[in-house]
């Protein structure tokens, strides 16, 4: 049986490599009421939470 | 709101990855126990996660948050009042029966323990709530997406439904459970950064208290008189109606939250199972209603923030939407909007995944086909998954042309659920309590609800044969009702009972408490077993309750 913590841990790094990618290239999108660049910091959080779940899988196997 | 070509990938992503998990999961579906129950494999990580997240529902979401603009910090008592309690309940003294009973589905466990009456009753009814209750969901999101993105209304509910139904279909109820935990990362992660950057624009807690009337932000000072706080709520009317009769009647005896439970793969993790989603449960609202609070300071700020109106007064059910659109620049907007289909996803497939056990196992095997080979059921169960998903979208769009036939069903509901609680709580732990106790019961609970909202009023609300009380909100009428209908379901199984034969003590092992055998744990390490566990999530809940009070 394969372990969920696998593509769960696949989709949310490419989730956060698409958003940080628009954090990076695109760094002048902001909304309305932050000056944070949101899609950069999340993207990368989302990268981090990927590179969890991804190294908990193999360390499991 | 316009989405951009990114937008657009990050939703597409999404769909992919939900179908691939059920794609993947196909191979392992070969017996109906397979498809309809996952023959109790899973581990308890992921049932934690789906026990918490097929009831994080768009329209739980939206809904919170809303409650948060109107109410203030009081919304969280419907998680640290009205669910955490009963997690706790359920888990330490409830499944030992549903999990050691081996009964397949909560309607089956009252066939067991009673008779197939109340079994019929309680599976008929729940099998319609579900199916209205993700229509009404999918009417609510198709509403949303039509509004906010100018979707077809047509094209969100169908794409929507069609993505649930395929995943489940091919994977069954382990799909369904495994795509929750993804969903459940992706609200965290989609709605965690709004909640930040609202509260910290706001002036974080403190600003927020600032600009706000007091008693927004307290959850229990202005609870003696319900005069004085805006849900019209006193403190015994919230913590029976709502943390005892409702909660305890949702957390402990909806199939469609104990079927994570049940599916986990030992009696220990079925055990462990809301205790583990405790944690989490126990931190949504600082994700669902801080947001909502952040947005009524925001709006006193003067910093071209407002709360969207509707008909001369607050839109409150707009307001997550339009704090994504101010917070979230193009690219995370994709990630909040898919944030928000995931959630109405998971909420989606928790229904049909209990409709089509329901079907299957309680209403067509107890009452249509008995003696079938297995194969047979497993066809049955996929072909109820389609017709569960066709069914829904139809209640959709009946709700799109008949609105107050959907107000009158989710109130008819309402009544048939409030005395439930009691039932399962004699059931399981008073031996003497019979079948026609227990179905004349329930009876007698839904007639008592029905006749508590016909002689109140609240908000213009009930009062359809007279009015007796008068309620200061429609939740203070609905916490009463659950309330009456609850006592008259005890009291009524009671008498009935001790008036009718018992059944004998050979035939409830396993269903009752004192002719079960509970599982020892005494050689397992402390956080992995129930009890001290569930005495950490108390504590927590406690605090939580104290530092917001």
């Amino acid at each position: 049986m394969w372990d969920l913590r696998t593509p769960s841990g696949i989709f949310f790094v490419l989730l956060g490599l698409i958003l940080g990618s628009q954090g990076v290239f695109a760094s002048g999108a902001r909304a309305a009421l932050t000056t944070v660049n949101v899609n950069l910091y999340v993207g990368i959080t989302m990268i981090v939470f990927g590179g969890i779940l991804l190294w908990l899988a193999k360390r499991a196997s | 709101m316009t989405l951009t070509i990114a937008d657009y990938v990050i939703i597409a992503l999404y769909f992919a990855f939900v179908i691939g998990i059920g794609w993947l999961l196909r191979k392992r579906v070969t017996t109906s126990a397979d498809f309809l129950t996952s023959a109790q494999s899973v581990p308890l990580w992921i049932t934690s996660l789906a026990f918490v997240s097929t009831n994080l529902g768009a329209q739980e979401l939206i809904g919170m948050c809303a409650s948060g603009a109107k109410y203030g910090i009081m919304t969280s008592h419907f998680y640290w009042v009205g669910a955490i309690p009963a997690m706790i309940f359920v888990g330490v003294f409830m499944m030992p029966f549903y999990y050691g009973s081996r009964a397949r589905s909560v309607p089956e466990y009252l066939k067991l323990r009673f008779d197939e009456k109340t079994r019929g009753f309680n599976a008929i009814t729940f099998a319609l709530m579900t199916l209205f209750s993700s229509g009404i969901s999918m009417y609510a999101l198709g509403l949303l997406f039509q509004l906010l993105l100018g979707w077809s209304f047509t094209a969100s509910v169908l794409l929507s439904a069609v993505i649930v139904l395929i995943y489940t279909f091919l994977g069954g109820l382990t799909s369904a459970i495994y795509n929750e935990v993804l969903q459940f990362f992706l609200i965290v992660l989609g709605f965690a950064p709004l909640a930040i950057l609202a509260v910290v624009k706001a002036g974080g807690w403190e600003g927020m208290a600032a600009r706000l009337p007091e008693v927004m932000t307290s959850s229990w000072r202005h609870m003696g008189n319900p005069a004085d706080n805006p849900m019209g709520v006193e403190v015994f009317g919230m913590v029976a109606g709502l943390g005892f009769v409702l909660s305890f009647g949702y957390w402990c005896t909806n199939y469609l939250v104990v079927q994570r439970a049940m599916a986990a793969d030992s009696m220990s993790s079925a055990r462990l199972t809301p205790l583990v989603g405790a944690f989490p449960k126990m931190f949504i609202p600082f994700i669902v209603i801080l947001p909502g609070i952040a947005a009524m300071a925001l709006a006193k700020m003067a910093i071209g923030f407002e709360i969207p109106q509707k008909n001369g007064g607050y839109n409150y059910d707009m307001v997550l939407t339009v704090l994504m659109s101010k917070f979230y620049p193009s690219g995370m907007l994709g990630v909040g909007i898919t944030a928000l289909m995931a959630s109405f996803m998971s909420g989606m497939a928790g229904n049909v995944t209990a409709f089509n056990t329901v079907w299957t196992y309680d209403i067509y095997q107890g009452h249509i086909r008995r003696h079938a080979p297995d194969s047979h059921y497993l066809w049955v169960g996929r072909m109820s998954t389609i017709f569960g998903v066709a069914l829904s979208i139809g209640a959709a769009y009946l709700a799109t042309l008949y609105n107050n036939l959907m107000d009158l069903l989710q109130l008819v509901f309402g009544f048939v659920n409030a005395p439930l609680f009691a039932t399962f709580l004699l059931g399981m732990f008073w031996k003497r309590a019979t079948g026609h106790g227990a179905f004349s019961g329930l009876l007698a609970g839904t007639a008592a609800a029905s006749l508590t909202h016909g002689l109140t009023v609240a908000e213009g609300k009930g009062g359809w044969l007279g009015s007796v009380h008068v309620f200061p909100s429609t939740m203070a009428q609905n916490f009463w009702i659950a309330i009456f209908a609850w006592t008259a379901c005890f009291v009524v199984t009671i008498f009935i009972s001790m008036a009718t034969r018992p059944r004998p003590e050979g035939e409830l092992k396993g269903l009752v408490y004192g002719l079960t055998e509970l599982p020892r744990e005494e050689s397992v390490r402390w956080y992995r077993r129930p009890g001290p566990l569930a005495w950490v999530v108390g504590v927590v809940c406690v605090v939580l309750n104290l530092i917001f009070w």
